[in-house]
């Protein structure tokens, strides 16, 4: 992107704009000089104090100082105007080209904005959010959901542990069935914090309480953390180094959150930070279309698909989409997905066309296989 | 950045080392795809943030223009005092010598505020480099992180133009982006806001007299409407002489273009506050005022080169609208979709569906998305999942297969390889 490009326009604005002000300095100094010589020349004077006077005024027009600003202004002036052209130029200069006069309920967008401030531990702002703009109150239930998961995690990033333990314990069954080690994960960064304080008896003991009843299910990694005992007083420069890394308490509190938004029935990203990214995706190629079909902007409400197709990352991916690449049409439930004996997948519709509703044999679109309708099978993704 | 698992993985696959809390959300644009690719799409991104450049810009120009006018005045005032001085055939010598001396004080004052001047031109002019630098700034390492802000940035300009001033205040001040937004801009509107709010019209006709050959060059006609209020104001009032003489002063001179609305609005005289005439009741209506109120955020989103709508419905559109698919609305559509919510859902309902040109399949189980490096396969059931998942499933279960969703057991050799094109 040419930002270089802006750079340099706006550096010349801030150049011509700083020779304007002195020039104006200058300019003034000059009046003040003017005047204040010819003070002292009346004051000398004892008679013709008046052609002093008349000299100071002609001497001014001579100077005609507004027409020496002028100048220096104009240059500025021109520079002025370049800049907002070059980021038209450069970017994209009304992005609301892409927008369609399809109205919000703004109640509903302040809900979304209200929980998102709290989902994100944004506490203050969510309940300043909820006193200015009324109406939300139904987001501050998001408050409390959400408080406990930031109280573990500013406990966790003074590494203390003991809140996030006591979560863990608390929902060891649901986490279990959810298939998540956390609770294990957060024993075993206690298990080091304690070996690191050099108490290896205490690392013993708080081993035997808590990894008994993970033995069955994560002996190896078990072992590996008792093998640290033997290493305690220089676990640093011991196999079992790499078990200190900071990435380890990171990727332990990610899981956390993970799990906690989980067992919350909420999503692990926001979703108005999920929406607003996909929108910033989807905006350039929408933007690109309205270009070129400018003059022709047909209203969204009347449309039922997008009239571009838009890529989204994989991570806005949530449901398996199929599209034919004979009809080019996704499938539904009435013209599902077959899988066809050679493994292509065509739509039902697409198969009963080329083999006129059953009636003969056709050659898959993909290979030489023949095809019998009839040995096509339906997919669920 | 390390690979980052799809959000919907719920367990032992997160394989992350980067982020550490919540907080720092947004999805790190497409984290798998080739860095080139990545690299383009946040080039196309960073076209989108005209209004983020834009507006401080403006903003810097208009404090240098009214600077520069008012040294043209004083200086063009004081040449003529001293022309006035040298004229005078009256003073003697101690007043003309006082004269000049006090023009010579008037010029120090001049100076005092050139300065004071340049340092707010040079405050604008840095946040003007502070926004570009915020634009250079964005790279892969901290990508998710200025995503983050970009959130808040969105946010901050839907606070301001909803007038939820101290929101976006406190917002600003708590994530430390108070320059790269622009509460200040807003306070202006603020004042003409809130001035319109209590039916007081001076405040947005001064704003119109500031910035008089601007409107005048995008020939609105906001100021016109704000007199027309101000002269209904006065019939309602019963101040029929007052009225007629503020019609001649101040709506006469839109005659010539705006002839037709000028007359309606004569007529009041003859109908009153409690007229039932539909025509003529509509313009006694209270919600006139919220009418006007309208019409300068137009006019001044249009002066600062904002987009005319908050940017956070634009983007709330475009991706609702990308995301939006007929699975979205069924009953296990998976929670990491926004459209699983209702209140999404609702936006999202006038919206139109995505287009789709390329089938896109995410596995069931690992919610992976299954491709040539992760083809999927076909139960005997016809029941699709990805090769990774079963692979893992066999592995773990002496090469037996039992589909979740329909308890169906089958061993990993009956499965069959699909192509999706």
């Amino acid at each position: 992107m040419e930002l270089n490009f802006l750079k340099d326009s706006f550096e010349r604005v801030a150049k011509k704009r700083k020779v304007s002000y002195s020039k104006t300095q200058e300019v003034t100094d000059l009046i003040v000089q003017e005047i204040e010589k010819a003070i002292k020349m009346v004051q000398s004077s004892t008679l013709e104090y008046k052609s002093e006077l008349a000299e100071l005024k002609k001497k001014l027009q001579e100077v005609a100082p507004l027409s020496q600003l002028e100048g220096t202004q104009k240059e500025l002036n021109i520079a002025l105007s370049k800049y907002p052209k070059a980021i038209e130029k450069v970017l994209n200069p009304d992005i609301s080209k892409a927008y369609q006069n399809v109205e919000f309920d703004s109640r509903i967008v302040n809900q979304i904005i209200a929980s998102h401030f709290y989902r994100q531990g944004l506490f203050e702002v969510g309940d300043c959010f909820i006193a200015e703009a009324r109406d939300v109150e139904a987001a501050a239930t998001m408050k409390s959901l959400f408080q406990e998961l930031y109280q573990i995690l500013e406990a966790m990033k003074s590494w203390d542990l003991e809140p996030a333990l006591k979560w863990a314990a608390a929902n060891s069954n649901t986490l279990k069935e959810n298939g998540s080690d956390l609770q294990l994960r957060l024993h075993h960064l206690q298990f080091l914090k304690i070996l690191q304080k050099g108490s290896r008896d205490e690392a013993l003991k708080y081993a035997r309480t808590n990894f008994v009843s993970f033995a069955g299910n994560h002996l190896t990694e078990i072992q590996k953390l008792m093998g640290c005992l033997l290493y305690s007083d220089r676990l640093h420069d011991s196999p079992y180094a790499y078990l200190l890394s900071p990435t380890n308490w990171d990727t332990v509190t990610e899981e956390l959150t993970r799990q906690f938004c989980n067992l919350l029935g909420q999503s692990y990203e926001s979703p108005l930070s999920v929406t607003i990214a996909a929108g910033i995706q989807a905006l350039p190629p929408l933007l690109k279309f309205m270009t070129v079909m400018s003059g022709k902007k047909q209203e969204w409400q009347s449309m039922k698909q997008l009239p571009v197709p838009v890529e989204l990352g994989k991570e806005f991916q949530f449901h398996s989409i199929f599209v034919c690449p004979v009809s080019k049409e996704q499938s539904t439930e009435d013209n599902p997905p077959m899988l066809m004996p050679c493994g292509h997948v065509l739509c039902k519709q697409s198969i009963n066309k080329m083999s006129k509703n059953s009636s003969k044999s056709f050659k898959c679109p993909y290979c030489p296989t023949d095809i019998n309708s009839t040995q096509c099978r339906e997919l669920i993704f | 950045m390390e690979i980052d698992p799809l959000p919907n993985g719920t367990g032992a696959t997160a394989a992350t080392t980067t982020e550490t809390t919540i907080t720092t959300t947004a999805p790190t644009a497409a984290s798998n795809t080739a860095p080139s690719s990545k690299l383009s799409q946040l080039t196309d991104s960073l076209k989108l943030e005209h209004q983020f450049l834009r507006v401080p810009f403006e903003h810097f120009k208009k404090t240098i223009r009214a600077n520069h006018r008012s040294v043209e005045k004083e200086v063009s005032a004081v040449i003529s005092s001293v022309a006035d001085v040298a004229d005078s055939n009256e003073l003697s010598k101690d007043d003309a010598v006082l004269s000049l001396t006090s023009l010579v004080s008037r010029l120090q004052g001049l100076k005092r505020k050139l300065e004071e001047g340049n340092r707010t031109e040079n405050l604008h002019a840095q946040r003007c480099c502070t926004r570009l630098d915020h634009l250079e700034s964005v790279d892969a390492e901290n990508l998710s992180e200025w995503n983050n802000i970009r959130v808040k940035r969105i946010l901050v300009d839907y606070m301001l133009r909803m007038s939820y001033y101290d929101t976006a205040v406190k917002l600003a001040q708590s994530s430390n982006i108070g320059e790269l937004v622009d509460i200040e801009v807003f306070q202006e509107a603020k004042k003409v806001i809130d001035a319109l709010r209590n039916q007081d019209v001076g405040p947005a006709l001064a704003w119109c007299a500031d910035n008089k050959s601007r409107l005048k060059k995008s020939k609105s006609k906001f100021e016109f409407q704000l007199r027309l209020q101000e002269f209904i104001e006065l019939v309602r009032a019963e101040n029929y002489m007052r009225a007629i003489l503020y019609a001649r002063r101040y709506l006469a001179p839109w005659g010539a273009t705006h002839l037709k609305e000028l007359q309606q609005v004569m007529t009041t005289l003859a109908f009153r506050s409690n007229t039932e005439c539909a025509k003529y009741k509509v313009l006694f209506d209270p919600k006139q005022w919220d009418f006007l109120v309208g019409q300068f955020k137009q006019e001044f989103y249009r002066l600062y080169g904002m987009t005319v709508e908050p940017l956070l419905n634009i983007y709330l559109q475009a991706g609702l609208s990308a995301l939006k698919t007929p699975y979205c609305y069924e009953d296990d559509c998976t929670k990491e979709d926004p459209l699983s919510q209702e209140n999404f859902r609702k936006l999202a309902m006038p919206l139109p569906y995505s287009k789709q040109h390329h089938s896109k399949l995410v596995c069931y189980i690992t919610k992976e998305l299954m491709d040539t490096e992760n083809p999927p396969q076909v139960l005997p059931n016809g029941y699709v999942y990805s090769t990774k998942a079963l692979k893992e499933m066999a592995e773990k279960n002496n090469g037996k297969i039992t589909c979740p969703r329909t308890g169906l057991v089958c061993n990993y050799s009956e499965l069959v390889k699909a192509y999706i094109s």
